[in-house]
């Protein structure tokens, strides 16, 4: 079959009715979570995971799979058509992908312009979304068949590029990155083993037999981790919410974003495909390219519509980009994707090469269902914007423990057992010190997901070869991939013994 | 970032991972026929965390502490939180679902903000009942409800 005849049968499922309203719930959520500040996309679908879990436990685990994916998926794109809205209107980056927002998007709202710029943010974010959309569809095929001919020793490299290119972009301490990282493929260890059979670190505690549940911990570190912040530092929302006024942009407006737009879902979603570099770093990117292709570029900083419309095209790009090698390989490039990831393993579904093959209701039916979702997201901000803005102004009171409510209920749900709960609780505790502390917790999360398939795959290379580590370097696909692995630590290194500043990935 | 705690985890990672090296020579042998046993990855693993964290702490005597302006901190608030959770969570199997999220919520709710009582239960109510329901009345889910008498 061809790959279009693959993507209609896509449609037909992203169309049932359920999965029209999973997508629908997804993006309307992920709107919400983008703009709420505090909730980022990583904690919005870690929390969403045990109650997609609980309202498809009726359903046959392949429908039930496509169906949470696609709600899951929504979230994250869904967020980064919300971040911009507060960015605009309250000067407040809701994800640190709209951090540069602020900077045009504000002013803008300042001078009465906030309807155009949210309007253009989000006519942006629709043109990037079916661009890289576009692109996920034509790598898909390709991709998955050069992936289909690695072996142990090619998957072992592959992803320790992915450890690596995540730690080594992760924070301000390239140091405290890998120890997370580590730390998580560390945890990853403790359960029975899945080639042996013997039990590893559990002390004869049963419960830990099955080892620690990645979900428990993401939903601890990202979730509760803010929360706890923000009930501890919390920040006093001054500030006043900017006016909208006239959404529909003029025809000027229109004029001047649409290089901008093209050119950053281009760049958003190359480095969206890239391991490590995520969103945030796309959208910080393509403002400097914009203002770099400007004929006036004294002009960025005071309203310019192209700083608004360039950064929120790259950051939902790069959000699609980045399914491609969580889709195509099985190894997710950030934390936000690595979660989803997690989401389809507890379904029992591997991401990678032959999910395609294997699962294509599922792989299909999620990219045509972002598809539909970009076009929801673009009606539903376009005349609601308005009622968008109001979700900001949600009284933490209220938010912060209901927050923590709903991620026991998540925990509970899925797990049955109180050990999970106080597991929970002390991640939290853990997220909050490690984040404050600059030490960066969306590594720990993704070396937790790939730690034991990264030890399946060192066991079975190191099997084949009776033992000899050289069988990684004498594979010549191997051999590159660690060495494209250690340049991407070396090279931020080498940069920064030279004095050079380099950008680095906040956690999206 | 705080010198301290920067040593203070340099130390405790360090430990972590020397445990992990001690306590991967207790498992056991393998009866896989490889020679790649189950405790090849864990030592690896381990030492990897030791140099790390060694290093971690040679940083820490390098770099210059910086002073940040540190803003009020909520201890009160946020350890009348926690203990709330935290009986949230060994009280949730006893005393069932509803009570217990009820009385989280509300303890929680009064501590970020006193005032507003009518608010607070209505929400509170609002979410563990609908929550309860929802999920195992509707869904069909299992959930300790009420406590067994």
């Amino acid at each position: 079959m061809s790959t279009l005849q693959f993507l209609m049968d896509g449609f037909s499922i992203a169309f049932q009715w359920q999965n029209i309203l999973f997508a629908f719930v997804g993006v309307l959520i992920g709107t919400a979570v983008g703009v709420l500040p505090g909730i980022g996309p990583m904690s919005g679908v870690a929390l969403l995971i045990p109650v997609t879990a609980t309202i498809t436990s009726g359903m046959p685990t392949e429908a039930a799979a496509a169906s949470s994916i696609i709600l899951l998926a929504g979230v994250y794109y869904g967020a980064m058509y919300g971040g911009s809205t507060t960015s605009i209107l309250l000067n407040t980056p809701g994800e640190s992908s709209s951090v540069v927002t602020t900077l045009d998007g504000y002013q803008m709202a300042r001078q009465g312009r906030a309807g155009a710029a949210l309007s253009i943010a989000a006519i942006g974010s629709f043109a990037a979304g079916i661009v890289s959309l576009i692109g996920l569809v034509l790598l898909a095929e390709p991709l998955s068949n050069i992936a289909l001919q690695f072996g142990p020793a090619e998957y072992f490299s592959l992803m320790l590029l992915g450890l690596a290119a995540v730690s080594g972009l992760a924070g301000k301490s390239m140091t405290k990155a890998l120890m997370m990282t580590v730390f998580g493929l560390m945890l990853g260890t403790i359960g029975i083993d899945a080639v042996s059979g013997i039990a590893r670190f559990t002390y004869d505690l049963p419960i830990l037999y099955s080892g620690l549940e990645f979900l428990t911990i993401a939903v601890g570190l990202f979730a509760l981790g803010e929360v706890f912040k923000t009930i501890l530092e919390r920040e006093h929302e001054d500030g006043t919410i900017a006016k909208i006024g006239r959404i529909l942009p003029t025809k000027q407006d229109l004029k001047d974003s649409a290089k901008p737009i093209m050119r950053g879902s281009l760049l958003g979603f190359f480095i969206g495909v890239l391991p490590g570099a995520g969103a945030t770093l796309a959208s910080f990117f393509s403002y400097i390219a914009e203002k770099k292709f400007s004929k006036t570029p004294e002009k960025f900083g005071t309203g310019a519509i192209a700083g608004v419309a360039g950064p929120e095209s790259a950051n939902n790009a790069a959000s699609g980009g980045a399914m491609i090698p969580l889709l195509t390989l099985g190894i997710p490039g950030s934390g936000t994707t690595a979660i989803l990831m997690g989401a389809l393993i507890m379904y029992n579904i591997q991401p990678g090469p032959l999910l395609f093959d294997d699962h294509p209701e599922v792989a299909w039916g999620l990219i045509a269902s972002m598809f539909v979702g970009n076009l929801m997201l673009l009606i539903l901000n376009m005349p609601l914007v308005k009622v968008f803005a109001k979700i900001i102004e949600t009284p933490k009171k209220y938010l912060l423990p209901i927050i923590i409510a709903i991620s026991f209920f998540g925990v509970y749900a899925v797990q049955y057992t109180t050990f999970d709960l106080f597991l929970l609780l002390a991640c939290g505790i853990l997220g909050y010190l490690l984040v404050k502390n600059d030490f960066p917790v969306a590594p720990l999360v993704l070396a937790l997901v790939l730690g034991p398939m990264i030890e399946n795959n060192l066991r079975r290379a190191l099997t084949i070869s009776n033992g000899d580590f050289m069988i990684f370097f004498t594979k010549p696909l191997s051999l590159i991939l660690l060495i494209v692995a250690a340049a991407w630590l070396l090279i931020p290194l080498l940069l920064k013994f030279k004095g050079r500043t380099i950008v680095l990935n906040e956690e999206d | 970032m705080s010198k301290t705690f920067d040593r203070f985890a340099g130390i405790i990672f360090l430990l972590i991972g020397l445990l992990f090296v001690i306590e991967s020579q207790r498992i056991s042998e393998s009866s896989y026929g490889s020679e790649v046993g189950p405790d090849i990855f864990p030592i690896g693993l381990g030492t990897i965390l030791i140099l790390l964290s060694a290093r971690l702490l040679y940083e820490t005597f390098r770099y210059e502490a910086v002073i940040k302006n540190e803003e009020s901190i909520k201890y009160k608030k946020f350890f009348i939180i926690f203990i709330s959770a935290v009986l949230y969570a060994a009280l949730l199997e006893p005393l069932g679902y509803v009570i217990t999220t009820f009385l989280f919520l509300v303890i929680a709710f009064q501590t970020m903000e006193s005032g507003k009582w009518l608010q607070t239960l209505v929400i509170a109510t609002a979410f563990s009942f609908g929550v309860y329901y929802l999920f195992a009345e509707f869904l069909g889910g299992s959930l300790p409800g009420f406590p067994e008498f």
